[in-house]
């Protein structure tokens, strides 16, 4: 029984050795394969073969990148033609201080045709060059670039508010410094092609329609920060404009195109709020746009008669003008 | 049972074990030789900088865009309504110490150039240009501007900064002409009337603190100006001071010590502490000192860079990155070790209280290089000329 016993323990006890082996090495295994795998893998990331921090995903705009690509700032010439480019520029990005005579309220041409006029989508000048000369529904003519220049002036700058009383006659050396600017920026553009980004792209209707109200909730939540709860945009502590104002006597007047809702649409969806363009949906931008040109403005320096005459003549399409919002008249103009 | 022994003595370490073995020494020589490389790295590129600060210094046009034309505009003619134009400017017709004051001093009041009055800020550039910068620099503007060829000298800036440490800035036109040129002409009054008034409540808070945790002053410093990874507060907009604080109770914004802080305060006193460094005018103490390339930072500010869809730093924050109040604060001046460790943040979510969230994007936009260089381009530029006085301010 004893010698029985003692074979049958022994006899465990040799089977159990190499099944407690086989145990041990299968541990050993999967810890080193683990242990292995981790530090090859840490190896890699060292490496930089695996994208982190920030460094590889930089999320480049693909869009912007394929489109036309003006010429860079430092390649502007030396000589008359590039001083001429460069006073262009500056009548471009600071146009209250280089054409002030000319300029009535806040708004630069900058402010609406982003990064010096360069930016895809924001209606950039390379795009514009190329278009003109053209016929516009507007004013039912062929414009040449110095005509389009002084609808910018006349509304988007609403140039009878200023020292002047109105746009840069004909001829005056802002339009040429202004277009030799933009013929530069367009250098190597095909003329009369019909360019990726210009304007301010064109944006479906929505099934719900545009409506100031919910328009205005958008306003409080992604643009009052910067533009000001009032739209009366915000200075920097020497008193100048960082924002531009968006309504009320220092914006753009009745008759400039960012006053029809769909213009201030496509542009804002494309570009708004700065840094985060396509980041609303096209719902809050139609609605937001319905919001801004819903308020008052200057107004329309093409208004003879009536509102109600200009409105017919001047205001077809997703205007405001000439409509009652509230029992409230839009168009009025600003004191 | 003879067999047994040389069984043990045979028995090869485990396959598992070398690779681990192996690859472990692999790891760690690795590790060695890139940290090394790092390291020399680093230190070619910070030697770089400093040959570049001190060998290769920019000349008079170039001081001229980098610290003056955001204001005064490339063509001198400033900014209407704001910005007074160098262009012909009796300041620079007068004697070159005229200028070179104003460059060290700053203005902070009402002044009058043609036929134009400015109300507005000029900060002090003495904590940022040397003493051969503000020659250069004043050569250039007189020399283009109103044709004045005569020279300053070194020794002339030496002499008047270390007067200039003793008063704040020139309170406007007035007084420059009183006190430096009376050729200058007629200067509108400062209205004193507009002097902001010291809080002895906030004064109390900041400088001793409110007796359950630190005071400001004990890391920020008795100028608000901090070191390091510490912010400079001086002249940072009120509310966005006071909203910071906030932030850190709520968990927005994530720093340890802070959020004990900022736990002890009660809102009214976050106000009062946020008023009391928004009037602070304090020179700059911070230094570019992450080896950033400082040439891509300037543009990275004035430009941005929008084929990676990044707008310039100063379409919000400013011209000249002074802020605009009350939710972009002033980024000049700020050290960059703190600016870097922010735009971090943002993206690793330790801090997400921006204004609609605009700076995660934005900084999810710039990779490690250009996070340095802009950081070390902020700390060059000029401290806020902080409104001392308040004048007809937008936002507050």
């Amino acid at each position: 029984m004893e010698s029985e016993e003692r074979e049958r323990v022994e006899g465990g006890e040799e089977r159990a050795r190499p099944l407690m082996g086989r145990g041990v090495r299968t541990a050993i295994i999967a810890i080193g394969g683990g242990a292995a795998l981790f530090v090859i893998a840490s190896l890699a990331f060292d490496a930089g073969i695996f994208s982190d921090r920030g460094e590889v995903p930089m999320s480049p705009d693909v869009a912007q990148a394929q489109m036309f690509q003006p010429p860079a700032e430092t390649s502007i010439p030396d000589g008359p033609a590039g001083d001429a480019v460069r006073r262009g520029q500056a009548i471009f990005v600071n146009t209250a201080s280089n054409a002030g005579d000319f300029v009535g309220n806040g708004v630069a041409c900058a402010s609406c045709h982003l990064d010096s006029g360069r930016r895809a989508n924001s209606a950039p000048m390379w795009a514009a060059w190329v278009a003109y000369p053209k016929y516009r529904s507007k004013n039912k003519q062929i414009n040449t670039m110095e005509d389009r220049i002084k609808g910018c002036f006349t509304y988007s700058m609403n140039a009878q508010a200023s020292k002047s009383g109105g746009p840069p006659p004909a001829g005056h050396a802002v339009y040429k410094d202004l277009e030799t600017y933009m013929h530069w920026l367009a250098t190597g553009a095909p003329t009369g092609a019909n360019m990726p980004g210009a304007g301010y792209p064109t944006l479906e209707k929505t099934s719900l329609g545009y409506e100031p109200a919910r328009g205005q909730k958008v306003f409080v939540a992604k643009c009052a920060a910067c533009h000001g709860a009032d739209g009366a945009g915000q200075l920097d502590i020497n008193g100048r404009i960082v924002f531009p104002p968006l309504w009320g006597p220092n914006s753009f007047n009745w008759g400039a195109g960012m006053a029809r809702v769909n213009t201030a649409a496509g542009f804002i969806k494309a570009n708004m709020p700065l840094g985060q363009g396509s980041s609303l949906t096209d719902q809050q931008a139609w609605d937001v746009a319905a919001y801004i040109d819903s308020q008052e403005r200057p107004k329309d320096p093409r208004q003879t008669g009536s509102i109600e005459e200009n409105a017919k003549a001047n205001h077809g399409g997703d205007s405001y003008y000439g409509k009652r919002i509230d029992g409230r008249l839009v168009g009025v103009g600003t004191p | 049972m003879e067999s047994f022994e040389p069984y043990e003595e045979f028995k090869p370490i485990p396959l598992p074990v070398l690779i681990i073995a192996v690859a472990l020494a692999l790891w760690g020589v690795f590790t060695l030789l890139d940290n090394g490389k790092a390291v020399t790295v680093g230190r070619a590129e910070r030697s770089d900088q400093i040959a570049d600060q001190h060998a290769n210094r920019q000349n008079g046009a170039e001081l001229f865009v980098s610290r003056c034309a955001t204001c005064h505009q490339p063509n001198g003619s400033g900014v209407e309504g704001a910005i007074p134009p160098l262009a012909s400017s009796p300041f620079l017709k007068a004697s070159p110490e005229v200028a070179m004051h104003i460059l060290l001093n700053g203005i902070d009041g009402p002044i009058r150039v043609g036929d134009a009055t400015f109300e507005g800020h000029m900060p002090s550039f003495a904590s940022v240009l040397s003493d051969a910068d503000i020659v250069r620099l004043v050569t250039h503007v007189r020399g283009t501007f109103a044709d004045r060829h005569d020279l300053l000298t070194e020794g002339d800036v030496a002499t008047a900064r270390l007067l200039a440490g003793r008063r704040g800035a020139w309170q406007g036109g007035q007084e420059i002409a009183a006190r430096l040129d009376a050729s200058l002409g007629p200067q509108p009054p400062m209205s004193s009337a507009t002097q902001a008034a010291i809080d002895p409540i906030a004064q109390k808070l900041v400088s001793q603190g409110n007796g359950q945790t630190w005071a400001c002053a004990s890391c920020h410093g008795m100028r608000g100006q901090g070191s390091a990874s510490v912010p400079r507060l001086a002249g940072l907009p009120a509310a966005y001071i006071a909203k910071q604080l906030g932030d850190y109770v709520t968990g927005k914004r994530r720093n340890e010590t802070m959020q004990l802080v900022a736990r002890t305060l009660k809102p009214q006193d976050m106000r009062r502490i946020g008023d009391y460094y928004s009037v602070m005018r304090a020179p700059s103490n911070a230094r570019a000192s992450l080896g950033g390339d400082l040439v891509r930072g300037e543009r990275l500010v004035l430009d941005g860079d929008w084929a990676r869809g990044l707008p310039s730093c100063v379409s919000c924050h400013g011209p000249s990155t002074f802020g605009v109040a009350p939710s972009f604060p002033a980024l000049s001046a700020q050290h960059p070790e703190y600016t870097a460790a922010q735009l971090t943040a943002w993206v690793s979510g330790t801090r997400d209280n921006s204004t609609g969230r605009l700076m995660n994007g934005i900084a999810a936009r710039l990779n490690d290089a250009d996070r340095r260089a802009v950081a070390d381009y902020l700390a060059t530029l000029p401290p806020v000329p902080a409104p001392a006085t308040r004048g007809r301010t937008n936002g507050k």
